[in-house]
C-alpha cells in the first residue's frame, strides 16, 4: 500500500514534468539563462543602500495597511465568531450559513481579492485593506469559533439554568472566556498580514509591493535586495514581539 | 412567630474589579498605534460611504451571469496551477526532509542545526512571490518558476515542522535502536521514522493545500496558471469572466482541501471505528 501510493505520486510527478501538459521544464533555456541568473544573484548580494530613503514611505504604508486591516478584521470577527460556534449559537441554519460563507471567503487568497478590488475601487491602500479584512475574518472566525466549540460547556449551562437569554450568556460568560484566544489569534493574523501586505502592492494595492514591482521591471536586483532585507527585518522583529506576547496570553 | 427567610442584605458586596496595569498600558499602546495608522493612512474616507453599493454592483456583474465560454481555458489554467503546486510540494519535500532531520536536536551537529533553523526562519519571512521574482531571471515566465518558488517557500515551513516532529517523538524506540548498536541513519530509520511518518505525511498534504492557494497567487506576476488568467480578465474588466474564474478557484480549492483534509485525518487518526 505505501509503495503503491509512492508509485502513484512518482507517476503524477513525471507526467507533470512532460512538455506540453507539464510545467514547462526546459533545461536548455535554463542553461542559456544561467549566466544571467548568476549575474542577478551577484546583484542581490550587493544591496543598494542609497535606495533606503525611498523605501521608508512605502514601508510605513505597508505597516499601516497591516494594522488597519487587522484592527477592522478583528472588530468584525469577534461577533461573527459567536455566530459560527455551536455553544453560542445553537440555531443550526444561521450557524451553517455563516460557516459556509466563511469557507468560501477562505478559499480565495488575499492577493486575488486585492487584484479584483484594485479594479473595483482603484489603486491605493484601500483595496489592500479590504483584501486583508476579508482574509482576516475568514481565519480569525474559524480559529476562534473552533476554540469556543472546544470550551467547557459547564459555565454556559449554568448561565442557561439561571435563566439567561442566549445574548446574555454570550456576553457575560462566553466573551470573557474567548478573550485570550481572540487576542492571540488576532496577533497571529497580524503576523500573516505583515507578510501579506508586503506583496499586496504587486497587484497595485499600495505599500512596499509597488516598489518591488517597479524595481523588478527595471531589473534593479540590487535595490530589490535592499527591499527584501527590510521585509526580513520587519517580519522577524514583529514575529518575535507578537510571539512573546502570545506566549504570555495562552 | 418565626421568620421564614432571612432578611435580604441591604447591598451585595461586589468585589472590586481587579486592575492589571500591564494590560491597561498594552491597551493604550495598541489603541494609539491603530488610531495613528487610521489617521495617517492615505485613504479618501468620504468614498467609503458609496463603497458597499459599488461592491454590490460589481458582485452582480460578476456572479449574476458568469461567462461559461472561457471555462475550458480556465480548467486548463487551473490544471497548470495545480501542477505548479504539486511539483513545488514534491521538490520541497525532497529538499526539506533530509534538512529537517539534520536540524533536529540530537541528530545533526549543533552549529549546522542552528544555521539550518536560521535559514528556515529566513525563508519563512520572505513571501513566495519574491522568490518567484528572483527565480524568473533564470527560468523565465513559466509555471516552473512558480513551482521552484513554492519549493523554496516549502523548505521553510516543511523544515520547521519536520524537525519539530522529529523532536516530539517518544525517546524509547530511539534509545532502543541506539542500544542495539544502530548508526545515526539506522536510529532515524527504525527509531524515529515509524513514529514521525504520519505527522510528516500530514504536513506534506497540508503544504500541498497551501501551495494550491499560493499557486493561484503566483499567477499574478505572470508565471501562468489561473492567477495569470484572473489578472488579465480583471484588467480587461470582463467581469462575467472574472466571476466564473473566481467560482473555479473556490470550487477547486475547497475540493482539494476536502480530499486532502480527509486523507490527513485518516493518516493521523486511523480508520474510523464502527
Amino acid at each position: 500500500m505505501p509503495w503503491a501510493a509512492a508509485l502513484v505520486i512518482a507517476a503524477v510527478t513525471v507526467v507533470m514534468c512532460l512538455p506540453g501538459v507539464g510545467v514547462g521544464l526546459d533545461v536548455a533555456a535554463i542553461a542559456r539563462n544561467w549566466q544571467q541568473g548568476a549575474l542577478r544573484i551577484v546583484e542581490l548580494l550587493t544591496p543598494d543602500w542609497t535606495f533606503f530613503p525611498r523605501t521608508v514611505g512605502p514601508i510605513l504604508e505597508t505597516l499601516q495597511t497591516a494594522v488597519i486591516g487587522t484592527a477592522v478584521g478583528a472588530a468584525i470577527s469577534l461577533p461573527v465568531s459567536f455566530w459560527a460556534a455551536r455553544p453560542t449559537n445553537p440555531f443550526t441554519p444561521t450557524r451553517a450559513l455563516v460557516r459556509g460563507i466563511l469557507n468560501v471567503i477562505r478559499a480565495v487568497p488575499e492577493l486575488v481579492y486585492a487584484a479584483v478590488l484594485v479594479a473595483m475601487v482603484g489603486v491605493g491602500a484601500l483595496p489592500g485593506i479590504l483584501a486583508l479584512v476579508l482574509f482576516n475574518v475568514g481565519i480569525v472566525v474559524k480559529l476562534v469559533s473552533e476554540s469556543i466549540d472546544a470550551t467547557d460547556a459547564g459555565p454556559l449551562e449554568a448561565g442557561r439554568a439561571a435563566g439567561g437569554t442566549q445574548a446574555q450568556i454570550n456576553r457575560t460568560i462566553a466573551l470573557p472566556d474567548t478573550w485570550p484566544t481572540f487576542v492571540s489569534q488576532t496577533l497571529y493574523v497580524f503576523e500573516l498580514n505583515v507578510r501579506a501586505s508586503t506583496v499586496l502592492g504587486l497587484v497595485g494595492a499600495g505599500g512596499i509591493g509597488l516598489l518591488i514591482d517597479a524595481v523588478r521591471t527595471y531589473y534593479r536586483y540590487d535595490q530589490l535586495s535592499l527591499v527584501i532585507l527590510e521585509i526580513l527585518v520587519i517580519v522577524v522583529v514583529l514575529d518575535t514581539v507578537s510571539d512573546a506576547i502570545r506566549r504570555r496570553l495562552v | 412567630m418565626t421568620l421564614l427567610a432571612p432578611a435580604r442584605p441591604a447591598a451585595l458586596a461586589v468585589p472590586a474589579r481587579r486592575r492589571n496595569p500591564v494590560r491597561l498600558i498594552a491597551g493604550v499602546i495598541v489603541t494609539v498605534i491603530v488610531l495613528a495608522a487610521f489617521w495617517s493612512a492615505d485613504i479618501t474616507w468620504s468614498r467609503l460611504g458609496e463603497l458597499p453599493a459599488e461592491i454590490m454592483r460589481y458582485l452582480g456583474l460578476m456572479f449574476l451571469s458568469p461567462n461559461g465560454a472561457k471555462l475550458p481555458e480556465a480548467l486548463w489554467q487551473t490544471w497548470r496551477s495545480v501542477e505548479m503546486a504539486w511539483i513545488g510540494t514534491v521538490l520541497g519535500i525532497l529538499i526539506a526532509t533530509p534538512l529537517s532531520l539534520i536540524a533536529a536536536r540530537g541528530f545533526g551537529p549543533a552549529p549546522v542545526r542552528v544555521a539550518l533553523r536560521f535559514v528556515f526562519s529566513l525563508v519563512r519571512a520572505v513571501p513566495e512571490l519574491v522568490f518567484a521574482i528572483i527565480i524568473l531571471s533564470v527560468t523565465g515566465l513559466t509555471p516552473l518558476t512558480g513551482a521552484l518558488a513554492l519549493a523554496i517557500g516549502g523548505v521553510g515551513t516543511l523544515g520547521k515542522w519536520g524537525y519539530e516532529a522529529v523532536e516530539n517523538v517518544a525517546p524509547g524506540p530511539i534509545e532502543a535502536a541506539r542500544a542495539a548498536g544502530g548508526s545515526t541513519t539506522q536510529v532515524l530509520r527504525w527509531g524515529v521514522w515509524p513514529q514521525a511518518a504520519p505527522t510528516f505525511f500530514s504536513f506534506w498534504l497540508y503544504r500541498f493545500e497551501i501551495n494550491v492557494r499560493a499557486s493561484a497567487v503566483l499567477g499574478l506576476i505572470g508565471v501562468g496558471g489561473i492567477g495569470d488568467m484572473l489578472t488579465s480578465y480583471t484588467q480587461y474588466r470582463e467581469w462575467s469572466t472574472v466571476g466564473m474564474l473566481l467560482i473555479v478557484v473556490v470550487v477547486v480549492t475547497v475540493a482539494i482541501d476536502a480530499v486532502s483534509g480527509r486523507i490527513r485525518r485518516r493518516i493521523m487518526e486511523g480508520p474510523r471505528v464502527r
